[in-house]
């Protein structure tokens, strides 16, 4: 009887992986004989992962994967926790949000990890070779080209200050970027945009802010709230979730802005405290391989450093060529950004320009 | 023996010996100092983070507010592996921002508001920790904040590490070069040594005169030790031969006495075996007064050969005085004895009277030992070469013995109780003449002895 009952949990959990455990956990199941147990703590959406680790294991089918999502902003805190206790948390993690996996690192919450593959990792994605970044990813504008003109679709983040201040009535309320209060990533986004051109950002938010923009804690939300038309305007996606959105849904398009494009490359640790940092490592150096660049470029990420950009998205040819990527480097400088004084003088400034002056209506989830 | 290790081997170990502590010197040095600049290096990276950050504290609606620069973190990001602590202390001692269990260290009294830098320690990892100080006189907010900053030390360390090894390579380079040019002046310097060795072993073992071989001011004390040695033997030696001179002229006067008196024994007198024996004592003072004229021929020809100047002689007018002088009145008159000289009488740079000795001394040889029936006296000559030949039938001397023939006192079994100075004094004379002593053996009744001597060139007076 129980031999019949384990059978038929065993083949459920085979053929539901996602109903094995909980909510925020998926389980990917060894293809063959379990040898190891590899447990990855991550911000990315699953669907954006899931073709990663379905190749990942078919280089090595006997290692079973746990997949633990999490908020950025969580999964840091959760991360400190267990290094000040010097708890195990996973085998790897990664996160959007690199400056804090930055501050981990400083902190000697890292594992030092290094392998052919981790060579040719670009300097400014790899510090210590604690931190590596493994995807390179543009913030983008999106927009509904049902609701936005083409005369009127924004290319610069100056032209899409510009439409919101000549526009304001119609696009009042339809303009969404993230909620830096609640993503990690929306504000290490906002702090480089400040970093980057404090004017034009300034401009920028006082536009967002007077146009009523609406905040949300993650690019999901905002993404099918433009392609429903509810939103008309989407600032700061990450180019790989827009891109992705905008495959499945027709109305939705990705603008490259064309004066700067901040990049950020997402960003992959191996805690000190690891059970399995083999397997983290293991993991890792496919995530850097071709193979797994590859199978990014594809399925996952659509971007890359060197290649051109995926078809649709309206850009320049070539990011890096064009010269005006700017990617986030990974260093010291991103323990500025995460600064807890800094933060909270950030976040608060720009809930004060954004928020305070909205209607109250748009400022509560 | 306990073999002395070489000079040269003793030069290489203790220059060797210097230049491995001055190398290790010179490592430890170049540490030191590389170390130091390091230090200084990256702590004014430290201290430029420190202010920067110092700099952005500023009071704000009655609070102080702290703007990070991202630069000063750029800035301490120059040292790409290093990690990064920092800690913004307010003017009440509460931590603003930061690392709130990074500790400064106590500064010194009385300098409360100089700018700090010290090592330390953090999370387990040795820090270099920089502090700078802040004055607000804000209503509001008055007194001092500070900025303290660590940071971990592998850029200093490294390059601690590249300038050593750099420097170290320098050093090994250096004393490698050093120790070769020094191998090699050590054997250019000792390179006298072996000439002098060279010149003293390729010395005539007569010549005692003073080696004239040009060393090195350092070599001297020894060349005069060796020359005053010289000096010593050779008077010893001259007092040996004029002691052996002597002897023998004091011997020859009671010898022939001796001689006369044994004459005056008429044998007549004696029976058959007092005869005998009387024959054998005349025989035997017969060879004793011969090698007593030997040794003082010897003596001559030794003393003549320092002392006189040599000249241009006649070779034949000496051998034909030699011949006479050598055949005796009573010789045999079965034998035959011939003399030939050519006409154009070469002549040669010598002493008549020395090689006359020599060619008596070798006819009265061949007499005594070698002729049977026949002895040929030839001068002859050549372009290089004069030459004086005495030949005669008798059974000779074997060539293995050529080379013993010519020492003194030398024995061998056909010339048994022969041994004398005959050869010795020929050759002595021939070599001081710059000539030479050979032997020839035609046949088995025929042996030669051939004095070989330079023919003289030079105008005849």
């Amino acid at each position: 009887m129980m031999r019949v009952f384990t059978t038929v949990l065993a083949i459920i959990v085979m053929v539901f992986p996602a109903f094995a455990a909980e909510d925020n956990r998926t389980q990917f199941p060894a293809l063959q004989t379990e040898t190891g147990r590899l447990t990855i703590y991550s911000t990315t959406d699953l669907a954006a992962m899931k073709p990663l680790i379905d190749d990942f294991q078919q280089s090595a089918p006997g290692i079973t994967i746990d997949y633990i999502e999490y908020l950025t902003n969580e999964l840091h805190a959760l991360a400190s926790e267990a290094c000040r206790k010097n708890q195990p948390l996973g085998d790897l993690l990664l996160s959007s949000s690199v400056d804090q996996l930055l501050k981990l690192a400083n902190d000697g919450c890292a594992a030092s990890h290094t392998s052919p593959e981790t060579a040719r990792v670009a300097d400014w994605a790899n510090w210590r070779d604690e931190v590596f970044g493994f995807t390179y990813e543009p913030a983008v504008f999106v927009y509904n080209t049902r609701k936005v003109p083409p005369a009127e679709v924004p290319r610069t983040h100056v032209e899409l200050a510009d439409l919101l201040r000549e526009k304001l009535d119609y696009y009042r309320g339809r303009v969404g970027t993230y909620d830096i209060r609640l993503s990690g990533i929306g504000y290490l986004l906002a702090f480089n945009d400040a970093r980057q051109t404090n004017t034009v950002f300034g401009r920028l938010l006082e536009s967002m802010a007077r146009a009523s923009a609406v905040a949300r804690c993650c690019t999901g939300e905002i993404l099918e709230e433009v392609a429903s038309g509810r939103l008309y305007i989407g600032y700061n996606m990450l180019g790989s979730y827009a891109y992705d959105a905008a495959r499945k849904h027709p109305d939705l398009r990705v603008v490259v802005p064309r004066d700067y494009t901040l990049v950020l490359s997402r960003g992959a640790l191996i805690p000190e405290s690891a059970k399995r940092g083999d397997l983290g490592a293991q993991f890792l150096d496919y995530l850097l391989s071709e193979r797994g660049q590859l199978v990014a470029r594809n399925n996952a990420f659509y971007f890359s450093e060197t290649g051109s950009l995926p078809p649709d998205v309206d850009g320049p040819q070539n990011l890096k060529e064009s010269g005006i990527a700017q990617p986030i480097r990974i260093g010291p400088a991103l323990l500025a950004v995460q600064d807890w004084a800094q933060r909270q003088r950030f976040i608060e400034d720009w809930s004060r320009s954004l928020i305070e002056l909205n209607s109250p209506e748009w400022t509560r989830e | 023996m306990q073999h002395e290790p070489s000079l040269f081997a003793r030069l290489a170990r203790r220059i060797s010996l210097v230049l491995g502590i001055g190398a290790a010197l010179l490592v430890s040095a170049a540490w030191y100092y590389a170390e130091t600049a390091a230090d200084k290096a990256y702590d004014r990276l430290l201290v430029g983070a420190a202010l920067q950050m110092a700099e952005s504290l500023s009071v704000e609606n009655g609070a102080l507010s702290v703007r990070l620069p991202t630069s000063a973190f750029e800035l301490l990001g120059l040292a790409e592996r290093d990690r990064i602590f920092y800690r913004v202390i307010d003017t009440k001692g509460k931590t603003v921002t930061g690392y709130d269990d990074l500790q400064s260290p106590e500064p010194p009294d009385g300098s409360r508001d100089a700018l700090d830098i010290s090592e330390g320690t953090y999370k387990g990892e040795a820090v270099r920790i920089a502090r700078a100080t802040r004055v607000l006189a804000d209503p509001s907010v008055s007194g001092r904040a500070y900025v303290i900053v660590a940071q971990t030390n592998e850029a200093r360390s490294a390059l601690t590490r590249e300038l050593t090894l750099r420097a170290t390579i320098l050093v090994l380079i250096m004393s490698l070069l050093a120790f070769a040019g020094a191998m090699l002046a050590i054997r250019y310097a000792l390179q006298p040594v072996e000439r002098l060795g060279a010149a003293v072993r390729r010395r005539d073992p007569h010549d005692l005169t003073p080696v004239t071989v040009d060393v090195p001011r350092e070599l001297d004390p020894f060349v005069s030790s060796i020359n005053h040695f010289m000096g010593r033997l050779d008077e010893r030696v001259d007092l040996l031969q004029r002691f052996i001179a002597d002897a023998a002229h004091q011997i020859r006067t009671p010898l022939t006495a001796l001689s006369a008196q044994i004459d005056l024994l008429g044998h007549d007198k004696l029976d058959k075996a007092g005869r005998q024996h009387f024959e054998r004592v005349q025989q035997r003072t017969g060879e004793l007064a011969r090698l007593t004229n030997q040794l003082l021929s010897h003596a001559m020809v030794i003393h003549r050969a320092d002392s006189i100047q040599l000249e241009p002689i006649s070779l034949v007018d000496v051998a034909r005085r030699a011949y006479r002088a050598a055949i005796p009145i009573t010789v045999d008159p079965d034998i035959v004895i011939s003399f030939e000289a050519p006409d154009d009488r070469p002549f040669v740079l010598g002493d008549a009277v020395s090689l006359r000795e020599a060619i008596v001394n070798v006819i009265d040889n061949a007499l005594r030992h070698g002729t049977d029936q026949r002895l040929e006296v030839r001068v002859r000559s050549d372009a290089i070469d004069a030459y004086v030949e005495v030949e005669d039938d008798g059974p000779g001397i074997p060539p293995e013995g050529w080379e013993k023939a010519t020492q003194r006192f030398a024995t061998s079994k056909s010339h048994e109780g022969s041994s004398g100075l005959g050869f010795a004094i020929a050759q002595e004379v021939v070599n001081a003449h710059g000539g030479t002593l050979g032997f020839r053996a035609r046949d088995e009744k025929s042996f030669t002895v051939v004095l070989t001597l330079p023919l003289y060139k030079g105008a005849v007076k």
